[in-house]
């Protein structure tokens, strides 16, 4: 008897384990379609937010994917320089005091100004993992063209 | 005999039972609150505290065995997250592995933990104390699982209801969707009250389009425009015909001067007048140009030719909603901008002017209003004999905590969630197996789940007003006496903002223009508007406006637009601060971005003629404090202090200021 309702139980719980696995988990299209968004263009979320800003602060004179091509560049001397290509970045204080304070106070010319009073401390965090983004993306695949 | 003090064996064996079975529940109950997961993990967490190199506040920490909660009173919510994720406001662990791990970014500076707990923000079940069941992932019949980043945004919302919620671009584009799409045409939405959105007024539609044009329009508007607003309402053949007749048979203004010579009609000249009035700022053509009027591209496949030339003469009459201004033009002028237009943007050999049919069976008109109201046209068009009857669409208040389980979702296999009710509503409103009258509106897949983020911030139980951080817009500014005439005439407001009212085209706010601009220069420049920032593709539009109207306006505006702080300021520079100025100049990069006497960047004004230009008090202003006058400026803000902010305007109130060079002038026209 007992061995019996012991064999039911089992056989109980493997049918209900089964039918947990069986069907597709459905689908979250809301979801799905931000990050579809997020990884045609290949960023984080942290990373999207700081391409927004870098898009209407820095994008004037460092160009849309940083490589020191903006509309302004040509007038700069010296020109900004090619962020896809640039050590410095890796080192996120680095990145974080040129963003804040401009280019002037890590010794280069003042032509990057200080930004830490326009932007929030969040805005400059995203801000600052999107520039050193730029590094990493260069390598591997070029830039899909923004939209 | 028996000893009447000591039980039967049998009872003997029975309570050594019953105290053996209690013992295994106890210690079952015992054992597993030993080994529930918060606890393993704190055991974990003290193990971890050891490879922490900075433990400045690990003595408090170290202490925490037990469960940890905050209790929002206010919010009936009782979060023990903290429980397991034991590191979050404590930047020591910003490198630990993840249930300890800090909370990224700076967000727990603005919202700390014991004022807004965790599920404020994240959703999830926050009394739960282990993984699954705080509902990290969904799980059944929990409604709100935590929000995955790329929605969270969606309870930013909840508080925070001003348009352009700071730190929150999703949720700010959003909402900024839900104005340009007319949403609040069809729907109340709280937060949205004051927004309206209206489409051009249609009772003189008879003269106005071609009668083709209203038949492909109807079927499909985006066929024709792309860019269109108005969604498809799949309306079937015959709705269509009797709207068309509908629609057709609205005549209540005669086109003006209908006897225009049009074998005169110059389309050089109009082209060269499309130029110069500058209407690639508000219209697009090709692709290329402003949002804010329809895009011109195909114009001539749709408008009547007496018509348009009546519209571009006075547009206010038969449009007083329009954002359009009414240019000072002569009657000639406006034949050949109306020759250049219909002639250079079309598709067909439109040439054949249509007869227009008879479209004055009253039948068909009447049906063509029952189709009309059914719709719910009447939310965005103004119809003659039509009095507007309320919103067609239910309110969205409180849309977010609709039963996910009592939504329709058609044949889509999704999860049943508000967000996902909602996003497939947006981008499939006919599809989800009940009758629906909400137009196609044409979405992308990621603009629905972005209006999404923003509706799903709207709860039904609202929050108490201690956690509400509103804006709320100041009465609607409107300019009156001569002044409001010659406003309302050039539609400053479509693209200027005065007292919280009007569009964003333009860069500062117009309250304190007065203090700002020298009533020369303003003069000067409504005559004959330059460009001051160079690479700003939108330019004030040439509005070939008489001497006196431009007087008056400054006028008003050295009266009216004024802020005494910047009129105060001690504009007596000494040649040494004028000096020092200069040097600031070159040391701060200023160059970088503003032109000089031919050299520097295009991102800011030329600053060849400040001098003649801006008033001291608003530069010194200005240079300051930047983004107290322009949120989100290109003007970075360098923290100068007030020495040298007054010798940087000493310099620049210097530049141009003898032999006054007239604003630079002429319209580029690089168009």
């Amino acid at each position: 008897m007992i061995r019996r309702c012991v064999v039911g139980l089992l056989v109980g719980v493997a049918v209900a384990g089964c039918r947990r696995a069986a069907p597709a988990p459905p689908a979250d299209p809301m979801i799905e379609a931000i990050r579809a968004e997020e990884q045609a263009a290949g960023l984080t979320y942290a990373q999207a937010h700081g391409k927004h800003l870098f898009d209407h602060y820095c994008a004037t004179c460092h160009g849309e994917g940083g490589a020191g091509d903006g509309q302004n560049a040509s007038n700069l001397s010296p020109p900004p320089p090619d962020l896809t290509a640039s050590k410095s970045l890796a080192d996120a204080a680095y990145t974080r005091r040129v963003i804040v304070e401009g280019s002037a106070a890590v010794g280069r010319s003042p032509l990057s100004p200080p930004w830490g009073r326009s932007l929030s401390r969040q805005q400059i965090e995203y801000l600052t993992v999107y520039c050193q983004a730029l590094k990493k993306k260069s390598a591997p695949s070029p830039r899909p063209p923004s939209p | 005999m028996r000893d009447p003090q000591t039980a039967p064996p049998r009872l003997h064996m029975v309570f050594a039972g019953l105290g053996l079975g209690f013992l295994a529940i106890f210690s079952w109950v015992f054992l597993r609150e030993q080994g529930a997961e918060w606890r393993s993990l704190q055991a974990r967490f003290r193990g971890v505290q050891t490879t922490v190199k900075n433990p400045h506040q690990l003595a408090e920490a170290a202490g925490a065995q037990g469960l940890r909660q905050v209790w929002l009173a206010d919010l009936g919510r009782v979060d023990r997250c903290a429980t397991c994720h034991l590191g979050i406001d404590d930047p020591a662990f910003a490198s630990a592995s993840a249930p300890f791990r800090t909370h990224p970014g700076t967000w727990l500076a603005t919202h700390p933990v014991e004022r807004f707990g965790c599920t404020a923000c994240h959703d999830g079940q926050g009394e739960a104390t282990d993984y699954e069941h705080a509902a990290h992932q969904p799980i059944p019949h929990v409604e709100r699982a935590m929000r995955p980043l790329e929605t969270i945004e969606a309870n930013c919302g909840s508080c925070h209801r001003s348009l352009d919620p700071p730190d929150a671009p999703r949720l700010a584009a959003g909402r900024r969707l839900i104005v340009e799409s007319g949403c609040v045409s069809c729907h109340d939405i709280p937060g949205f009250e004051r927004m309206r959105f209206r489409g051009p007024a249609l009772d003189s539609l008879g003269y106005k389009v071609r009668a083709e044009w209203v038949q492909a329009w109807l079927k499909d508007p985006k066929a024709y425009l792309p860019s269109s607003r108005m969604g498809n309402f799949r309306l079937s053949q015959a709705e269509i015909t009797a709207l068309q007749a509908l629609l057709l048979s609205q005549k209540a203004q005669a086109p003006l001067d209908a006897a225009v010579d049009w074998k005169k009609a110059d389309t050089v000249a109009g082209r060269a007048l499309f130029g110069e009035l500058r209407c690639v700022s508000c219209h697009a053509v090709g692709g290329r140009g402003g949002t804010m009027g329809p895009e011109l591209t195909r114009i001539g496949d749709k408008v009547r030719r007496e018509w348009l030339f009546s519209f571009l003469k006075d547009p206010h009459r038969e449009q007083p909603d329009t954002a359009m201004l009414q240019y000072r033009l002569k009657d000639e002028e406006v034949r050949d901008l109306t020759a250049f237009l219909l002639d250079e943007y079309k598709t067909g050999g439109a040439e054949a002017e249509t007869v227009l049919a008879s479209y004055q069976d009253p039948r068909a008109v009447q049906d063509g209003q029952t189709v009309f109201v059914r719709h719910g046209c009447y939310g965005c068009h103004r119809l003659a004999g039509l009095s507007e009857t309320g919103k067609i669409g239910p309110s969205l208040a409180g849309v977010a905590d609709r039963d996910p389980d009592q939504l329709p979702y058609g044949r889509n296999v999704v999860r049943r969630t508000t967000d996902n009710y909602i996003f497939l509503k947006l981008l499939l409103p006919d599809a989800l197996g009940t009758p629906s009258l909400m137009p196609t509106l044409g979405f992308t897949p990621v603009q629905a789940a972005t209006i999404t983020v923003a509706l799903a911030g709207l709860r039904k139980a609202d929050l108490p007003a201690s956690r509400v951080v509103k804006v709320t817009p100041p009465d609607p500014y409107r300019p009156q006496g001569r002044f409001g005439e010659i406003a309302t005439r050039y539609r400053c407001l479509s693209c200027h903002r005065i007292g919280g009212t009007g569009g964003d085209l333009s860069t500062v706010p117009l309250d304190r223009i007065g203090s700002q601009l020298q009533s020369d220069y303003l003069v000067r420049y409504l005559l004959n508007p330059g460009a001051v920032r160079v690479s700003v593709e939108a330019r004030m539009p040439v509005f070939h406006m008489p001497p006196e109207e431009a007087r008056t306006i400054a006028d008003y505006a050295a009266a009216t637009f004024l802020d005494d702080d910047l009129d105060r300021y001690d504009a007596r520079f000494t040649p040494a601060e004028a000096r020092r100025g200069e040097q600031l100049y070159r040391q701060l990069g200023c160059v970088g971005c503003h032109q000089m006497d031919m050299q520097g960047g295009y991102v800011g004004p030329d600053l060849s003629n400040t001098g003649t230009r801006l008033r001291p008090g608003w530069t010194a202003a200005w240079l300051t404090a930047p983004e107290r006058y322009k949120p989100g400026t290109l003007q970075p803000d360098y923290g100068l202090t007030a020495a040298d902010a007054r010798a940087l305007t000493a310099y620049l109130t210097t530049l141009g200021a003898h032999g006054a060079a007239p604003p630079a002038g002429g319209p580029a026209g690089g168009q």
